[in-house]
């Protein structure tokens, strides 16, 4: 991997770093293969931190090592001073929301909810889960069992059993990812919600970019057991440093181009015929073989010979052989001269109807929106198989 | 033959009557194997405890409603009973320890081993009862090296202490006899519990060391309470046909340990004393069931929805 | 509560009902008298026909061919062309009872032809009508050769229906390889280095028999007192512990393993356990003597054969190779002679043909009514039970 993990994060200033979460070269290797490659990272102290990635990535792996379920083959895991590497689970200050929630079928929710504060021996609790059932909305459901709730209620039981201990770092293992979509959507705002009142530091595992990027302050995308990379939403997004984030993230549109060299703040790139620019701080590739990236969003597109609103680098030929409305928009598949097919996202604005199938049509897009990427890498990385 | 339509609305009314006749249909095999072999028994042992005491097998026995039988037979058995419920007890618990160990062991740390283990346990099966209780008797004789090694390590002193053995020996104690009743029933102790622990989600256990639950703790508030299902279960089928046996005191055991089991067959097949016998019967199916519906109402399986 | 007063009405019309149920069924489930009259109960004998003879007898009580020798059994096949089905079935007189009342107290067929039963229970079974008269011109060896202290018991005085199969002696046995010499059935019940590890006999009249010599009192003859004293006795030593087991046949295993020390015994299964430890000896108090019987059940259908069978065991050599095998007494006069031929050591063999100074120490157990027999039976197993 050309890219080495970042271990800075534009984080809002803390008052105290003390309570940190630090993995320090994490290490996992099973009989056959290796979950998690040397892993470094640091999670602020309340920071809503989202780990990212496919199945199979070593994200939940890595989040196991955190809760102490798996011991790390090697390296080690700080949670401020503390070396918690190879502390029992039952004494870490690390709660977890799993997956399916693991609620304890034979207790109550307010006994589920209970659980860990009676486990410390706290003598009474009812006052404490009464407030914790009211922060998730369940203080009528006190004397239901799990099995009588639907799946978001348990989800919120879940949360409180949690977050009722005040773990330093609460982990969050694809929380949501028994539910339907709609409900979904309603409990990520919730979490967001819950974190930002209770304040603590949450790390969400989760191979759903959208939820990732809806709740996290930070995302680590991780593939084939190391981070690829780490910022805030807008910045994996924006310029991803991979292949693989390009495609994960979102959808790019990946087009083989020869590096010229840089100029001034910009390193320009040929492709098919056309020079393109990108500026010299999204540009991952400095000679050689590159792949340009941009997004189908930023593409504009018009019909061959009309002109195109707020051109930048133009690439002509091309012509729509695919055209689905999706509402919002529409997006196109543009078959390019050279075979390859781009895809376009077009506003409804409804400053123009739709161009047919067939139309020949030019497409172009802002420098600064592209990126530039090194062509070692598979273009295909990171797109799901379905 | 039925559409969609007919399926989703209970089919046509006239179709009815016939759907619900399939159903007792179906029930009579059931219904008249249970008559046959549970009802007329049942009767007959009922009968048999209502006999007019005087009768005999040669001069007849008459149907008189002496209920005193009860009374007599309670009586002249109490220790019998007591110590058929003791011993079961015993056993039980004894099973329950060791079972629960295994079928642990079996449900969660077998891996791949699991169903040779499984096999293991009801491989006993595969033999006669009556030859396993009797090489028991091999296994515990007087002369033999395993009461070489109790005497060795004070096991039969021990013994002696808590009443279950009588002078140095293993074999006809009431330790043997509870051992052979422990050793019969464990697979049947195991199998539930098995089924039980087999069915608790590790996921929960990782749970409860998540909330700060030491492994014993997590054992005690989540494992355990799960698995309540298979201890209950194992238990009844343990302690119900511990209680009645009548084979392993009659085996290992001395004149001092019978059971009620053993007295109710000699009743019935050596004293021809079918009253006592009847009434013996009737008075611990009733014991039984009175423990087993207090023990089921206490241990609740209520609570596991 | 409307609804509940209902289930409770249900209910007490349910447990109303179960209980007239009950009460009508109930007595149907009463045994009539078993008396029979075996005149009614003849079949015509297939014998001719069929020739076969199903016998029923106590185990190991029989010769078997070994290596050149051929059995009684065996000749008997050979000389009559009738195939016996010998089954050892018999091994307590009240379980084989049990076998057979069903069938011989309702008139049906036992689907034997001759069985062996003690005394005192061949006395009972003869007096309810179960057993079919012999037919005296075909057993001309019983009348000839029966012994004379086994020709008129009281209760078949002209041995009509029954013929002795072997006598034998009852005294107690014991392992001289682990104990010291037992002499007397006193020291059976108490002796200390015996304790738990003496094994006694279910059969009433044995046993109690020796408890009453040990008094002093007359088996035959006795008192309620000394009847109480000796079964206040026994419960004493079988509270205390001494005994392992109340056993039938099936003693001598024990006995030879070392299980048990010292037990009540029947002369001939020691002698034929083959076991030089083993020593059979008869007890200071006296000796109880009995006296198995062959009859034929109502309904058998090869009595011929049975008949025949009778005859054949009634002649002397046949008899004295039988004794010389299972060394009960003889009960076929001229056996002594005959068994010259046979074995010559056993000619003086006092278990096989007692002398009359060992005949003279025999006692009997007194003729008992219904009545009293089961009042002495109960209170011989009160006493196994307390």
């Amino acid at each position: 991997m050309s890219n080495a993990p970042e271990s800075t994060v534009s984080a809002p200033p803390r008052a105290e770093a003390a309570h940190d979460l630090r993995l320090q070269g994490l290490t996992k290797e099973y009989a056959t293969f290796t979950a998690v490659k040397a892993l470094d990272l640091v999670v602020p102290q309340g920071q809503f931190f989202a780990l990212l990635g496919p199945s199979g990535c070593g994200k939940t792996t890595t989040l196991r090592m955190v809760a102490g379920l798996e011991t790390p083959t090697s390296g080690s895991i700080h949670l401020g001073d503390s070396d918690i590497t190879y502390e029992k689970p039952y004494k870490r200050p690390v709660n977890t929301v799993f997956q399916n929630y693991a609620l304890f079928p034979h207790l109550d929710i307010a006994k589920n909810v209970a659980f860990g504060l009676e486990r410390r021996g706290v003598k009474n609790t009812k006052q404490q889960v009464a407030e914790m059932l009211e922060l998730v909305e369940l203080t009528s459901q006190a004397h239901k069992k799990p099995a009588q709730m639907s799946g978001g209620q348990q989800q919120r039981v879940a949360l409180a059993r949690a977050l009722i201990n005040q773990p330093e770092v609460l982990l969050l293992d694809e929380p949501l990812g028994a539910l339907d979509l709609k409900l979904r959507r309603g409990m990520q705002l919730e979490l967001k919600r819950i974190q930002t009142e209770v304040g603590l530091t949450f790390v969400h595992v989760t191979h759903d970019q959208e939820e990732a990027m809806t709740m996290a302050d930070t995302i680590a995308v991780m593939n084939g057991g190391v981070i690829e990379q780490m910022g805030a939403p807008t910045e994996l997004y924006e310029n991803p440093r991979t292949t693989f984030v390009a495609n994960f993230l979102g959808q790019s549109n990946l087009i083989a181009g020869d590096i010229e060299g840089r100029d001034g703040d910009q390193v320009k790139v040929r492709v098919q015929g056309a020079v393109a620019s990108v500026p010299a701080d999204r540009a991952h590739a400095e000679s050689g073989q590159g792949w340009l990236g941009i997004r189908p969003e930023k593409v504009l597109i018009a019909e061959t010979g009309h002109p195109i609103d707020a051109p930048g680098d133009v690439i002509t030929g091309g012509f729509v052989t695919d055209v689905s409305f999706v509402g919002v928009s529409t997006q196109y598949q543009v078959r390019m001269p050279w075979g390859q097919e781009l895809m376009v996202f077009e506003q409804n604005t409804g400053a123009r109807g739709m161009l047919p199938v067939g139309t020949k049509v030019d497409v172009s897009w802002r420098p600064e929106f592209a990126f530039l990427l090194d062509a070692s890498q598979d273009a295909m990385a990171g797109i799901e198989g379905d | 033959m039925a559409t969609v339509d007919d399926v989703a609305t209970g089919g046509p009314p006239e179709h009815r009557p016939r759907r619900n006749l399939t159903g007792y249909w179906l029930i009579l095999p059931g219904a008249l194997w249970l008559l046959l072999f549970f009802v007329i028994p049942f009767y007959s042992l009922l009968a048999a405890s209502l006999f007019d005491p005087d009768g005999s097998v040669l001069t007849g026995y008459d149907v008189t409603f002496h209920v005193q039988n009860f009374g007599n037979a309670f009586w002249d058995y109490k220790e019998q009973i007591g110590r058929s419920l003791l011993y079961a007890a015993l056993a039980t618990a004894t099973c329950l320890v060791l079972g629960y160990v295994l079928a642990y062991a079996i449900a969660f740390k077998a891996g791949r081993w699991k169903n040779l283990m499984l096999v293991l346990v009801i491989a006993p099966f595969f033999t006669s009862f009556l030859l396993r209780t009797l090489s028991w008797k091999l296994i515990l004789a007087d002369d033999g090296w395993v009461v070489d090694v109790a005497q060795a390590i004070h096991l039969t002193d021990a013994l002696q202490l808590v009443n279950l053995a009588d002078g140095d020996r293993l074999l006809a104690t009431p330790f043997a006899v509870i051992a052979g009743l422990t050793y019969n029933f464990l697979p049947f102790m195991v199998l539930p519990l098995y089924a039980s622990l087999e069915k608790v989600d590790v996921r929960l256990i990782e749970a409860a060391g998540d909330l700060y639950a030491s492994p014993a703790r997590g054992f005690l508030k989540v494992t355990l309470p799960l698995s309540m299902p298979g201890v209950v279960a194992g238990t009844l089928l343990t302690f119900i046909p511990a209680t009645g046996d009548y084979v392993n005191d009659q085996l290992l055991g001395n004149t001092n340990t019978r059971m009620v089991g053993a007295s109710i067959q000699s009743l019935f097949t050596k004293e021809n004393d079918y009253a006592t016998a009847g009434a013996l019967s009737v008075i611990l199916m009733v014991i039984i069931v009175a423990a087993v519906m207090v023990y089921v109402r206490k241990a609740g399986t209520e609570e596991l929805v | 509560m409307a609804g509940m007063n209902r289930r409770t009405v249900l209910r007490g019309g349910a447990g109303l009902g179960f209980l007239g149920v009950s009460a009508a069924v109930l007595p149907l489930f009463g045994t009539p008298d078993q008396k029979q009259d075996p005149s009614r109960l003849k079949v015509p004998d297939r014998s001719e026909s069929d020739p076969r003879l199903i016998i029923s007898n106590w185990p190991e009580y029989i010769d078997e061919d070994d290596d050149g020798y051929v059995s009684t059994l065996t000749q008997f096949e050979k000389d009559t062309g009738i195939t016996v089905r010998y089954t050892a079935d018999v091994n307590d007189n009240d379980e084989f009872f049990s076998k057979v009342r069903n069938q011989l107290g309702s008139g049906t067929s036992t689907k034997r032809d001759l069985f062996a039963l003690t005394d005192w229970m061949a006395a009972r079974m003869i007096q309810v009508g179960w057993i079919q008269k012999l037919d005296a011109s075909k057993v001309p060896n019983l009348h000839a050769n029966i012994i004379d202290s086994l020709a008129k018991p009281a209760w078949d005085p002209g041995r009509d229906y029954s013929a002795p199969w072997q006598s034998g002696l009852t005294g107690i046995a014991y392992n001289k390889a682990k104990v010291d010499e037992v002499r007397s059935f006193s020291d059976l019940v108490t002796r200390p280095d015996l304790k738990g590890r003496v094994s006694l006999l279910t059969e009433m009249r044995d046993t109690m028999g020796f408890m009453l010599l040990i008094d002093g009192a007359d088996p035959e003859k006795f008192t309620d007192d000394e009847w109480k004293q000796a079964v206040e006795r026994l419960t004493k030593a079988k509270k205390a512990g001494q005994f392992r087991s109340f056993t039938g046949n099936d003693y001598v295993q024990d006995l030879a393993s070392g299980n048990v020390l010292a037990c009540e015994a029947w002369s001939g299964d020691i002698a034929n356990a083959g076991d030089e430890n083993l020593v059979w000896v008869p007890p200071e108090e006296g000796i109880m003597i009995w006296a198995d019987n062959m009859m034929v059940p109502n309904l058998a259908t090869h009595q011929a054969n049975a008949e025949q069978w009778i005859n054949y065991y009634y002649e002397p050599e046949v008899a004295a190779k039988l004794a010389d095998y299972n060394s009960y007494i003889c009960p076929v006069k001229g056996a002594q002679e005959a068994m010259e031929k046979v074995n010559p050591d056993n000619v003086e063999n006092e278990l096989i043909f007692p002398t009359e100074k060992t005949l003279s120490l025999t006692h009997r157990f007194m003729a008992l009514d219904e009545a009293k027999a089961r009042t002495y039976e109960k209170d011989y197993t009160d006493v196994q039970r307390a």
